[in-house]
């Protein structure tokens, strides 16, 4: 049938009128029928109906209120013992000229500490230094490392982007080059619990990762904090980056100015009221710019450290929605409207309006 | 009838004399308020506007030797001699070469503001102390966005290439050494003689030298080049027929190659004698199809590039989009906002400073000083406080830069080309009959459509077919309007074949009666009636072979560029008088079966002054006849009233109740011509016709000074069908809210019925006409008229009924009114009218009249029309449509969308225009938002960082996040989304209101969703920032921990406000998330960049994947809250129907047939 249609009205131009429908459909440009191409992909369409907004809020709010009641205990489980020393280090006779006590080097630096355990902990123990004020981001700090140096030997005279730490000042490359290595923290701490000696195990404070593949096992360090100011640590220069793990945790740099940096692990249980004596070599700098230095021992649990932050977050917003899921309910009492009731369009509700 | 009405705006239609004038011909129409006066006059206006502004065009122009071409027939080389350098017959659509691809891309893409905006800071980037990105990651995302287009526009241009390719090596027969030789096309020359046959494409621009016609006839179809499918006469010049080409010699002086399809000037010398004028009837133009004619020749005279099909073939014209000047208004309140962090920063930069400057010599952070060389007083990048503060202020711009969306630009264009796609695709859209699909010419204000608050609408072709049917005659006083007296006479023997009209015309029986056997005046006045009808023309009959089943029946079509004319000549043929051939000189017309030859002495073509075109016919009896045909408006002032004063009485009567019925009417008239009459008429004609100067007023005058003191045979009806589904369209438009103007140039009484026909006027309507002779009178109706409007808006303030408004409204009111500066008036009333139907408005009028809307209001307009006359009105209008239709293409090409037919302005409007808007709406809002909330949560950390503009995140983060990680799911879901279902828009049109008043970008909705962004950047910043305060946490693993949270907040956020979800959806939103994870991670498995190995390590972590749950659900809440507020205790109109939708979709799906129905009572 089609084709006979399709043959006469080939002759026939532009009287194709009546004889349209059946002939069009073999010779015509008409668009290729599809879901895709009319725009009539099935498709699901989501309405925020009354049932759907109470049970999301009361769902979240259901799951919310108990992460925020694990969370806010397991924070209160960690035992934390921060000790800040920067200032009661300071001989009494230096109080007013801290500067000058941290830059001689001919006044000895050690200080001694103690520190009361206020509750068991658990081992291992993790023993941070806390610098705050110091903008470990500040972005001419940030920038100033090569880490293609770090990493290749052959390339430890790429110190681009290392200024003000780039060269000696005989034009020799530093390695580790740049004002994060120079700046390395370099205070020091001894603990012990009555006489018996606490070994810090420093190994494995670095992550795996930039100890394998970011520091290099072959690059060692040269040229290192041999300028006339010195910005804090020396480093080994018969030890490869890769093993200078406290070179590769400074390295990391903080997100934020108050920080903390792992120093090491203390591998024994801890009692309450043990009293650790703490002795410290106060080297590190931060007069200068009125930072703060603490030292934290701290247990750690599944969250991290002590912050009860996360916990009461959840409960706050677990709390809102389970609120919210009992404000909508009441007002979807308290004004009902019937879903897709054309009365309540704006045409049929104001007749005249039009 | 006095002062007869002259239109005087062809005079600005010039133009197409200037080559470089970058639109079409019609661009320069500028609606000059002195200079129009009275529109188009009825029946065949408004096919001869352009013929008759062709012919203007060449009496206007005289030609000076230094504005000509001369071209030496047979001669190429001394044609493109120098300085002449004429280009050859190659052409080259494509704008690049492989060399000049990169600068000439690079030089049109930074034509955008935006871009090089994105430049300079790209650039700024590169000075040392400013250097906040590295410079790879700097000019990514221009160079992105740049390579994208330039991707594009390679690929477009490669397509060019290849059908130029094809198009260059097509060959044609040339004469080449006496003998035509085929030559490939990009060989041709200027002045090259090239030999055509039938059904053969014109290789360039040629003047006929001679055809196979003795009489040097050719017909060519036009159809490539203005898309019209009947045939065009075109004529070579006697002089030069009787040499055979390759002894012809002389030179043609013609104009220099412009635009003007429709015009050309020349003169051709013969061997130094006589010059001859030539005329556009004498050039056959590239792309031009030769039909029923065996061979013609022609001497090529603009080739290549100056060919008129390709000096016409400029892109579509460039509008902006309402929606994009408003977001323009939301950049700058962007730009304001970027300003004011920046001097935050810098502010705090510079009070930091202040605090520190003892310091920072030796914090180990700062460390102003360097030790390294030997000056004592050497310092690291450090300029000075003040400095410092500029510094940081110009840092904050390249690092906050995202802030104004760079992607938004291109994907604005993608997501067009997607709605585009759609709206071609759209089977709803598709125009069966003419085979013709939907066009978007415009790619830049798609989103216009859903806004539109005016459409003004032509009247014949738009809302009739421009199909015409010979419907009545009013013979010698007589009516002859009975239609039962069958497919009328006309069988005609030749050769035992039987000829039959193509079309058959029904007939009054009585008048057939009349023709064959009646007697006297009456008789004789009905057979020269149909005479004129048969021979005042300029039809082509044409002989189909085949065209029906039986062999011996021939089916003859009449080709014609008037749809009237072709009605006339079928009804002529139908009663008995066949037009059976047609030469240049004479015609034979078959009179109930006797063939009788006709001479066609002169012919008057139409023009707009005169109304009228006549026909000087030497009859088979030796008498020499004047036969006209015209508007009734003209033909009475040439009409001897004095011979029978009751048939003008009864015939102007019989006009009166024929334009009623909506019928488009002409009056015939004849005059005998007396030998000294017609002699002295053909010495007026030939020295006119061969004039250099003036052309076409001498020719003027000339038919003027004849048409006189005709003799009254009668007048014809002729109807022009509305088109399929016009009542319903502009019902529905109606209910949309849209108002509908109808600009026509027919009669006022024409224009009503056909108002009414397609259901624009209602009778409970109160009609506010306004239609006067003179100034005063004007003044007076318009201050009836708002009178009456305000009497009517005080009653409607309280009843429920309004009584709906109409007004009508002719030209010679609108010309009054303009020249009187009353259009503020004139503005009030029409916009207290429902509808508005405009009649004998000349198209500069309809032009004005948009610009009456479009100056006054901030509303959308949109105009809608077929042919040339329509081309100012389409121009003007914000949106112009074009229906490719019986008159041409020039509509169509000045035209920001094309369709085949009026109705489709319903889903175009309703549906596509709907969604177009609404998802280029909140396309803009959300990119805007997205963007935001990634520079808020930057400047958070910002004061965190010592005020120095750092980010955690790596920057190869911060310049993909918006060209990768959030940009493919936006323009997924504005190109695909759909608030609303195709029926549900159709079923109730008042939801086209959304658009209308804005509801889907507004200021409102900008505040609102900048601070659902503020909100999302602080949920986004602070809770990570507070549960890792004094941690070990390094930098690089909170930025990834940001870099995911802003990205998953985003996309959530976008999947909250997505309305259907299809496959493609999910894939977009769930995969960019999926993308970013991936490309975070690819970023931290690289050795060397500081952040190495975060991802991995921070993701073994309980506290990374708590906080990130935290911060989504705390990030969204407000969003998801006032959402579920505002949709379920404050519907908008379109929430109400999706939720109808929903729930009724199941009764959809069961009884669509019912649905439908529905849908057309309502």
């Amino acid at each position: 049938m089609n084709s006979h249609a399709a043959g006469t009205s080939n002759g026939g131009s532009g009287d194709a009128g009546g004889a349209g429908a059946g002939a069009a459909r073999r010779n015509t440009r008409m668009p290729k029928y599809s879901k895709f191409t009319q725009q009539e992909l099935p498709a699901c369409k989501p309405i925020l109906t009354p049932k759907w907004v109470v049970s999301v809020f009361f769902i979240v709010g259901v799951i919310f209120v108990p992460i925020g009641v694990v969370s806010l205990l397991a924070a209160r489980d960690v035992v934390e013992i921060i000790d800040r020393y920067d200032e009661a280090c300071v001989p009494g006779n230096m109080t007013e000229n801290k500067l000058a006590y941290i830059q001689n080097s001919s006044i000895p630096k050690d200080c001694t500490r103690t520190l009361m355990v206020t509750k068991d902990m658990k081992q291992p123990i993790f023993v941070y230094y806390q610098l705050d004020n110091f903008y470990q981001n500040h972005r001419r700090y940030v920038k100033s490392r090569n880490d293609a140096q770090l990493r290749d030997p052959s390339k430890a005279n790429k110190t681009s982007a290392c200024e003000p730490e780039k060269t000696t000042a005989d034009g020799k490359p530093i390695v580790p080059c740049g004002l994060i290595a120079w700046s390395l923290f370099n205070d020091t701490y001894i603990f012990a619990r009555g006489n018996e000696n606490l070994t810090v195990d420093k190994k494995h404070i670095s992550w795996k990762s930039d100890r394998e593949h970011k520091f290099g096992k072959d690059v060692y360090p040269s040229n290192f904090q041999n300028g006339s100011l010195i910005g804090g640590a020396k480093l080994d220069p018969n030890i490869s980056l890769s093993e200078q793990e406290d070179l590769i945790v400074w390295m990391r740099t903080a997100a934020l100015p108050t920080f903390r940096k792992l120093y090491g692990r203390i591998y024994v249980d801890l009692k309450e009221n043990d009293n650790i004596t703490v002795r410290l070599s106060n080297n590190y700098n931060t007069y200068s710019f009125g930072g703060k230095k603490k030292l934290v021992l701290s247990t750690a649990t599944w969250l991290g450290g002590k912050n009860d932050f996360l916990g009461y977050t959840y409960l706050i917003v677990g709390g809102l929605c389970i609120f919210l899921a009992f404000a909508f309910t009441l007002l979807y009492f308290i004004k009902p409207r019937k879903l897709g009731d054309h009365n309540y369009l704006s045409w049929n509700r104001h007749p005249a309006g039009r | 009838m006095a002062d007869s009405p002259s239109v005087t705006f062809a005079a600005d239609i010039r133009s197409g004399s200037k080559a470089e004038s970058s639109m079409s011909s019609f661009e320069s129409f500028q609606f000059q308020r002195a200079g129009s006066r009275i529109g188009t006059p009825a029946g065949v206006a408004r096919v001869s506007t352009r013929r008759s502004a062709s012919e203007r065009f060449g009496s206007l122009c005289d030609l000076r030797d230094e504005a000509a071409r001369f071209v030496y027939i047979n001669d190429a080389e001394r044609t493109s001699a120098p300085p002449a350098r004429l280009p050859d017959n190659s052409v080259h659509t494509t704008k690049y070469s492989v060399l000049t691809f990169i600068p000439r891309n690079l030089y049109e893409q930074f034509h955008r503001v935006a871009y090089v905006y994105f430049l300079i800071l790209a650039a700024l980037n590169q000075v040392p102390q400013l250097g906040v990105f590295s410079p790879a990651a700097s000019i990514l995302p221009l160079a992105f966005v740049l390579g994208v287009t330039a991707v594009k526009d390679a690929y477009e241009d490669w397509r060019r290439h290849l059908s130029d390719k094809t198009e260059n090596s097509r060959t044609a027969s040339v004469l080449v050494g006496g003998v035509f030789r085929p030559k490939r096309w990009k060989d041709i020359q200027v002045g090259e003689v090239v030999r055509v046959v039938a059904n053969e494409t014109l290789p360039c621009d040629i003047v006929l030298l001679s055809t196979s016609d003795p009489t040097g006839v050719a017909y060519v179809q036009t159809i490539n080049l203005d898309g019209e499918s009947n045939l065009k006469t075109r004529y070579a010049k006697l002089e030069t027929i009787p040499t055979p080409p390759e002894a012809l010699a002389g030179v043609i002086k013609c104009e220099k190659p412009n635009r003007n399809i429709y015009g050309f000037l020349a003169t051709v010398d013969l061997d130094g004698r006589r010059a001859v004028s030539l005329g556009p009837s004498n050039i056959v133009l590239r792309g031009c199809e030769l039909k029923n004619t065996t061979w013609a020749i022609g001497v090529a005279v603009y080739t290549g590039r100056d060919t008129k099909v390709m000096l016409n073939s400029s892109g579509a014209p460039s509008k902006r989009s309402r929606l994009e000047t408003h977001m323009n208004r939301e950049i700058i309140v962007l730009a304001v906002v970027l300003v004011l962090l920046c001097s935050i920063v810098s502010l705090l930069t510079g009070i930091w400073l202040g605090d520190h400057s003892d310091e920072f010599g030796v914090i180990p952070y700062f460390r102003k000083r360097d030790f390294s060389s030997n000056d004592p007083d050497g310092t690291y990048k450090w300029y000075g406080a003040s400095a410092q503060v500029a510094f940081t202020f110009m840092m904050g711009v390249i690092q906050f830069q995202v802030m104004i969306p760079i992607a938004l630009i291109i994907s604005m264009e993608l997501v067009r080309v997607g709605q585009a796609y759609f709206m071609v695709q759209d089977k709803h859209m598709f125009d069966g009959k003419r085979q013709a699909k939907f066009q978007c010419r415009a790619l830049n204000i798609n989103e216009d459509l859903g806004q539109i608050k005016y459409v003004f609408s032509d009247k014949t072709g738009t809302l009739t077919k421009n199909r015409m049917e010979f419907r009545c005659a009013s013979v010698h006083g007589g009516d002859f309007s009975d239609t039962d007296g069958g497919d009328g006479h006309s069988v005609t023997e030749e050769d035992g074949v039987v000829l039959r009209p193509k079309t058959a015309v029904k007939t009054d029986p009585k008048l057939v009666a009349l023709l064959k056997d009646g007697a006297g005046a009456k008789a004789d006045s009905a057979r020269d009636f149909f005479l004129t009808l048969a021979t005042c023309n300029t039809i082509v009959p044409i002989v189909i072979d085949g065209g029906t089943a039986d062999p011996g029946v021939r089916l003859v079509e009449y080709q014609g560029e008037s749809p009237d004319e072709q009605a006339l000549v079928y009804a002529a043929a139908a009663y008995g008088y066949t037009l059976v051939e047609r030469t240049s000189g004479h015609i034979i017309i078959d009179v109930f079966g006797t063939r009788q030859r006709y001479e066609v002495l002169g012919l008057h073509e139409f023009d707009s002054d005169r109304k009228r075109m006549s026909v000087i016919i030497g009859c088979p009896d030796k008498t020499v006849m004047l036969f006209v045909k015209g508007a009734d408006s003209s033909m009475f002032g040439v009409i001897d009233k004095t011979i029978n004063s009751d048939l003008v009485q009864a015939t102007e009567k019989h006009l009166h109740s024929y334009s009623s019925l909506g019928l488009r009417t002409l009056v015939i008239g004849m005059r005998e011509l007396s030998q000294a009459e017609f002699q002295e008429w053909q010495m007026a004609y030939e020295k006119a016709s061969t004039a250099l100067l003036g052309r076409g007023n001498l020719l003027r005058g000339v038919a003027a000074n004849i048409e006189r003191n005709l003799r009254l045979l009668g007048a014809s009806g002729i109807e022009d069908k509305l088109q399929d589904g016009v009542p319903e369209a502009i019902e529905k438009l109606r209910q949309a809210g849209i108002k509908v103007w109808v600009l026509t140039g027919d009669k006022q009484e024409t224009a009503i019925s056909i108002g009414y026909s397609c259901k624009l006027l209602t009778r409970e309507m109160t009609q506010i006409v306004i239609n006067s002779h003179s100034r005063d009178s004007c003044t007076k109706s318009l201050d009836d008229a708002i009178s009456m409007v305000d009497k009517f808006q005080s009653f409607s303030t309280d009843s429920q009924a309004r009584v709906p408004l109409a007004l009508i409204i002719d030209g010679n009111s609108l010309v009054y009114i303009f020249d009187t500066d009353r259009e503020e008036k004139l503005f009030e009333v029409a916009i207290a009218c429902d509808v508005v139907l405009c009649c004998r408005v000349a198209p500069l009028q309809k032009a004005g009249i948009v610009d009456l809307i479009k100056k006054r209001t901030s509303d959308m307009t949109l105009a809608i029309g077929d042919g040339a006359n329509d081309v100012s009105m389409i121009q003007m209008a914000d949106v112009g449509i074009g229906i490719s239709g019986q008159e041409g293409r020039q509509a169509v090409m000045a035209s920001d969308f094309a369709m085949g037919q009026f109705r489709f302005l319903v889903p175009l409007l309703l549906v596509h225009g709907h969604w177009n808007y609404q998802r280029m709406g909140y396309m803009i809002l959300y990119n805007f938002y997205r963007n935001a909330t990634f520079v808020f949560m930057l400047f958070w950390y910002v004061l965190y960082t010592g005020f120095t503009l750092t980010t955690a995140i790596t920057e190869w983060s911060s310049v993909l996040y918006s060209v990768i990680y959030t940009a493919v799911p936006t323009i997924v879901v504005a190109i695909l989304d759909k608030d609303l279902g195709r029926r549900t828009l159709l079923k109730y049109p008042q939801l086209y209101g959304a658009g209308q008043c804005e509801e889907n970008y507004n200021l409102r909705l900008f505040i609102f969703i900048m601070m659902d962004s503020v909100w999302q950047s602080l949920a986004i910043f602070f809770i990570p920032y507070l549960a890792y305060r004094k941690s070990v946490i390094d930098g690089a693993s909170l930025g990834d921990l940001w870099t995911l949270s802003v990205v998953i907040l985003v996309n959530i956020h976008l999947a909250m406000d997505v309305i259907r979800w299809n496959w493609i959806t999910h894939a977009a939103i769930w995969g960019s998330i999926v993308a970013t994870w991936i490309c975070v991670m690819i970023i931290d498995s690289i050795p060397i960049m500081p952040g190495f190995w975060a991802i991995y390590k921070v993701m073994g972590t309980g506290l990374f994947w708590a906080l990130l749950l935290a911060v989504t659900v705390a990030g969204m809440i407000p969003h998801f809250a006032a959402k579920a507020f505002k949709e379920y205790f404050t519907p908008s109109d379109i929430q109400i129907a999706r939720e109808m939708e929903k729930w009724q979709d199941t009764h959809d799906v069961t009884h669509p047939e019912v649905q439908m129905s529905t849908v057309v009572r309502v």
